[in-house]
């Protein structure tokens, strides 16, 4: 007779093994799910099939029937709107007319997009491949090393995850039933923290090896006029979104159906005045694309759902949790391996589904390791609240799992932005990589340190 | 038959793009009446909101999300992790991917059978919502035509019927 904490252990393995073999993550994750509670329910005598299987005739409905989840669709399309009305290249643009004295300034124009389109888009993919079509060109024919441009964008892509809105955060505001409001109140220093490391990361790359940028030049006067009012819409649309949630003034959903609204809006008067900006068929094309963005969320939440039930049956979390407290590791070092198991499986696996199999195992340790769900901060382990622990743990593990994005060997933003920049190899794309790499993780290092820097804004607004 | 059945799942995800707009026509304005209100509110008189906004949010959704699964199969968008499969030889490429469209199929028939039960279920206990009161069952239905079509959708996949482009 098996222990169910050994099932549970062969149930990751089985996981694990049909996502290297390709099996699309949301039926990987019901599959084993499903068949790993059989095989409980043929092993444990109070686990019983058959009443487990009823179930399904109402858990995928209420699961998507979730005003909570209904900004995940919004958001994506809200994204997807603002690349068909070329938000992303007018953002582009007005800060490249900003930044242009400065030497490597448009690369730094380029980060900053990635920053402002990546919080709107919430997908770091999506971002690498639309900042990456918008700018890779213009800073190859401006005479920037292939090794900085690609560099840049693919680091960029990664910003998006944490500036509010972020789907990322919503996800994990979820699993761990925190506030989503806080999580988005508490992303935002770390995510201009972000924003401001890459840029002084090329700002340093330049000063020591010129030879990477070229002359600064300014832009014509009536061009960087006409890129200036261009980004004024764009900033007050995506300033009012990212500030409204950040201070509270908009709930998720509201934020995010006005948004889209806003967004629309926009694309259509742009394109009754200039010619530009979003159609019909723009639109239709951004209704689909959000189909199939929106379809893949929604089934590895499904997914989720299906295999923590398994999982929770099997007492593995449970399990994880008190070789935690009873290891006699330091709760910092557990932590650290934490998320360095983020930033391995972040190299070859979704974000979402990593956040979705991997936090459920995680956050119940790092309860426990803490002093329990009511420990206060005086005599907790590291010295936080629950509350709080949830949006610092929070805040770093988006992080490190972003960097998998950009680590070595896999590193899918490093795909994209190379099979974009077809001259560029991707052993180059990755060098250029590596200072910003650097920067994450002294960010990821003080925020370890200061957990302050996640908890400042939401203490701030909340009172 | 492949043609057609990838043209419903197409319609069918744009109709869940058009309730999407629908959802955000009504949060918008429900939203833009709250701020009203607070405006009205040191003249005061009121705007009224929405009753029941955050029902119909919920109950839409449910629909909205479902009737992209079929379309986003037909993309291929299910996200799957590419480690090592594609150095694999093609043939065994395409064995594993048929393996999978055919999990993919399975899957979503369970869920279609199950819901049908769910629907049932919801109708004889007359469940309704909170504050609209409107009835549940009805909101089942896209979501099972949508599991079927998900399923169709795999199964031309394994087929060879290729994803549209």
């Amino acid at each position: 007779m098996l222990d169910p904490i050994v099932i549970g252990i062969i149930g990751l393995v089985v996981l694990f093994g049909l996502l290297i073999l390709r099996m699309p993550v949301g039926i990987a994750m019901i599959t084993v799910g499903i068949g790993g509670t059989w095989v409980l329910s043929e092993t444990v005598s109070y686990i019983r099939f058959v009443p487990y299987l009823k179930q399904y005739k109402s858990l995928l409905w209420e699961n998507v029937a979730n005003y909570d989840l209904s900004v995940v669709p919004l958001f994506v399309l809200m994204g997807y709107i603002a690349a068909e009305a070329r938000l992303s290249s007018d953002l582009f643009k007005g800060l490249e007319a900003l930044m242009s004295r400065l030497r490597g300034g448009v690369a730094m124009a380029a980060v900053a997009a990635c920053g402002g389109f990546g919080a709107v888009c919430g997908s770091s993919l999506a971002t690498a491949a639309t900042m990456g079509k918008v700018a890779l060109p213009e800073l190859r024919a401006l005479g920037y090393s292939p090794r900085l441009a690609s560099g840049a964008l693919a680091a960029g892509g990664t910003l998006g995850i944490l500036i509010p809105p972020s789907v990322a955060l919503v996800i994990y505001a979820i699993i761990v039933e925190g506030s989503i409001l806080q999580m988005f109140q508490a992303a935002i220093l770390p995510g201009l923290l972000a924003v401001a490391g890459f840029i002084a990361v090329i700002a340093i790359q330049v000063r020591l090896n010129p030879s990477l940028a070229p002359e600064p030049k300014e832009m014509e006067p009536a061009e960087r006029r006409r890129a200036i009012r261009r980004l004024l819409p764009v900033i007050v649309i995506f300033g009012a979104i990212i500030l409204g949630l950040g201070f509270g003034l908009f709930t998720p959903t509201p934020a995010a159906s006005i948004g889209v609204f806003a967004v629309g809006a926009y694309g259509f008067a742009l394109r009754a005045l200039t010619g530009e900006g979003l159609n019909l068929p723009g639109l239709m094309r951004a209704i689909r694309a959000t189909a199939v963005t929106s379809g893949m969320i929604y089934l590895i939440l499904f997914g989720a759902e299906v295999l923590k039930g398994f999982f929770t049956r099997t007492n593995l979390p449970q399990a994880l949790s008190d070789w935690a407290t009873t290891s006699g590791m330091d709760p910092m070092l557990i932590l650290v391996i934490m998320l360095v198991v983020f930033v391995i499986l972040g190299c070859f696996m979704e974000s979402l589904a990593m956040i979705l199999v991997v936090v459920p195992f995680f956050w119940p340790a790092l309860i426990a390791l803490n002093g329990g769900e009511y420990a206060t901060a005086d005599t907790s382990a590291f010295g936080l609240d629950t509350d709080s622990l949830k949006i610092w743990f929070g805040i770093l593990a988006l992080i490190v799992v972003e960097l998998g994005l950009i680590t070595p060997p896999v590193g899918l933003n490093v795909f994209i932005i190379s099979s974009l920049a077809k001259d560029t190899p991707m052993s180059t794309v990755f060098r250029g990589v590596l200072p910003f790499l650097g920067a994450e993780f002294i960010r990821v290092a003080l925020i370890l340190m200061l957990p302050a820097l996640t908890l400042i804004v939401p203490r701030l607004i909340g009172g | 038959m492949t043609v057609m059945i990838r043209r419903l799942a197409d319609g069918l995800a744009v109709l869940g793009g058009v309730i999407l707009l629908v959802i955000v026509a009504v949060t918008t304005t429900n939203t833009s009446a709250f701020i009203l209100d607070r405006i009205a509110g040191l003249f005061g008189t009121n705007v009224a909101g929405l009753p029941g906004y955050e029902d119909f949010v919920q109950l839409a959704i449910s629909g909205v999300a479902l009737m992209f699964f079929p379309y986003c199969q037909a993309q291929r968008g299910h996200v799957a992790v590419e480690l090592f499969m594609d150095r694999l030889p093609h043939v065994l490429q395409r064995a594993f991917d048929r393996l999978w469209l055919a999990c993919t199929a399975a899957v979503a028939l369970f869920l279609a059978y199950w819901m049908v039960f769910g629907l049932l279920e919801a109708r004889s206990d007359g469940v309704v919502t909170s504050v609209l009161g409107w009835a549940v069952w009805p909101f089942y239905l896209p979501g099972l035509v949508s599991m079927i079509l998900w399923a169709l959708v795999a199964a031309t996949q394994i087929a060879g019927g290729t994803p549209d482009a």
